[in-house]
């Protein structure tokens, strides 16, 4: 049976407040399944013919709007400040002037505000909650923000120089298609850089839940959503039609006082659960046993517990005939078992220049 | 969601002092902690109630502890216990607790 909160969401997504009987909304017919949105971009490449559902977007949309209208929403941003500054080093690190600039799933512009204007013409923000784009923080370029799903990207081929997304694609449903649509909207020699939360970001949050749950119920459901291996990443950026791809990991830990911080500092951030199989109801002695297992099997000698937050940097450009290309076969002049020569091989290669 | 929100906000108001009365329960949620990391070593099998002394110990520390915070911002936490001296019996080995209370100690919030 599914659960869905009219209203403000005021449930912690992760953990669920114990009630004597579950909260049962009625689901409007026309909200179940895939939304159907007439959008202009068409990949040209087929996603797989079944629909992919595991995460209520219109959940997420209503989370993300709570999160934005909290009064004090810089109190959780810190993770996302981070990595949006690393996402702009990538940027800076890439010698070139982007006039037009898109972010996914920007929520309050975290990548924009460490970009100026030189680098970076005029930047489009996109997001699904429109109050994160309400409250964008400050920042000197340019930009126009569209209130869009990651999935639908209501823009013409070819259109942008520069397309980033920091910490938003773990909750689409369909990620081939999303990065396809990315493809299909970047100009030939655009360039794709994203991060996405890795396979190992909360494993102490998931590994208590779950030893924790299995003590007290007898078994255990999904309480954190299912993030993308980096083999997957590699495969996914290829298939969607992206050369010279770069995939590289990063961890991030950030001690809590105790699981119960981590938690509402989880949906301080929007990032609560919104996965259509997710357990409705988290007793409170789950949630009892599950702080006391994660403080003593993760704790810290000072009494905080830490949170990996593993994050895959990804850069992906558009074919273009300017870009490096594999050699011709059959064009070796130097075979792979001289490779132990390789130092005198370049010096003469030096001499003879 | 109904009427003024008062119920739901007594249970967050409830949740919300979970953190401050773990605090108070450091000892037993640690030997809970222990008992299940204990069954994933290699060997182990974790089972349902496999730990429930350990745990019935922790949750009855948890219920007995309970937080106040007064207007000032101080925590007061209710279940500090402390005993009386016992008397010895004749052999001279000493009786134990005779009689158990509970102070309430009110410490200036770190």
């Amino acid at each position: 049976m599914r659960l869905l909160y009219r209203g403000e969401m005021l449930r912690l997504g992760v953990l669920c407040l114990w009630r004597r009987r579950p909260l049962v909304f009625g689901v409007p017919a026309k909200n179940l399944g895939l939304r159907k949105v007439a959008s202009g971009v068409s990949p040209p490449g087929s996603t797989s013919p079944r629909a992919l559902n595991i995460f209520d977007r219109d959940l997420k949309r209503k989370q993300k709007n709570w999160a934005a209208r909290q009064p004090e929403p810089m109190k959780f941003d810190y993770l996302k400040e981070e990595v949006g500054s690393r996402i702009a080093d990538r940027v800076y690190d890439i010698a070139r002037k982007f006039s037009l600039a898109l972010d996914v799933g920007c929520g309050r512009g975290y990548i924009a505000q460490h970009l100026n204007k030189e680098t970076v013409g005029k930047f489009f923000q996109v997001d699904i909650a429109e109050n994160a784009l309400k409250n964008t923080l400050e920042m000197e370029i340019p930009t126009v923000s569209v209130l869009a799903d990651e999935e639908f990207l209501p823009f013409r081929e070819n259109t942008f120089d520069l397309v980033v997304s920091s910490l938003s694609l773990h909750w689409v449903n369909d990620l081939p298609r999303a990065l396809e649509q990315i493809h299909y909207v970047l100009k030939p020699d655009g360039v794709f850089i994203g991060a996405m939360f890795g396979g190992d970001t909360l494993y102490e949050l998931r590994c208590s839940l779950q030893l924790a749950e299995t003590e007290r119920e007898g078994g255990f459901s999904p309480h954190v959503s299912p993030f993308t291996a980096v083999n997957d990443l590699g495969h996914l950026l290829g298939r969607a039609g992206f050369n010279t791809l770069t995939v590289d990991t990063d961890e991030i830990q950030v001690n809590y006082p105790g699981m119960f911080e981590l938690m509402e500092d989880l949906q301080g951030m929007g990032e609560s659960n919104c996965a259509w199989n997710r357990k409705a109801l988290l007793h409170r002695d789950t949630m009892l046993a599950a702080a006391a297992v994660y403080g003593e099997m993760y704790g810290n000698e000072d009494g905080s517990v830490p949170a990996t937050y593993q994050i895959y940097y990804m850069i992906g450009w558009k074919y273009h005939d300017s870009q490096a290309q594999p050699a011709e076969r059959g064009s070796a002049t130097v075979s792979f078992g001289e490779l132990g020569k390789i130092n005198n091989l370049m010096s003469q290669e030096k001499k003879s220049q | 969601m109904s009427g003024n929100g008062a119920v739901w906000g007594r249970v967050r108001g409830r949740l919300r002092a979970f953190p401050e009365r773990l605090a108070a329960c450091r000892a037993e949620a640690a030997a809970y902690g222990r008992c299940v990391q204990a069954s994933t070593a290699p060997g182990g099998r974790l089972t349902k109630d496999l730990c429930v002394q350990e745990f019935k110990a922790l949750r009855s520390c948890f219920a007995a502890a309970v937080v106040r915070v007064l207007p000032s911002g101080t925590l007061c936490y209710f279940n500090v216990p402390f005993f009386t001296e016992g008397q010895d019996d004749p052999k001279g080995r000493p009786l134990g607790w005779t009689s158990l209370h509970y102070v309430c100690v009110c410490c200036p919030q770190p």
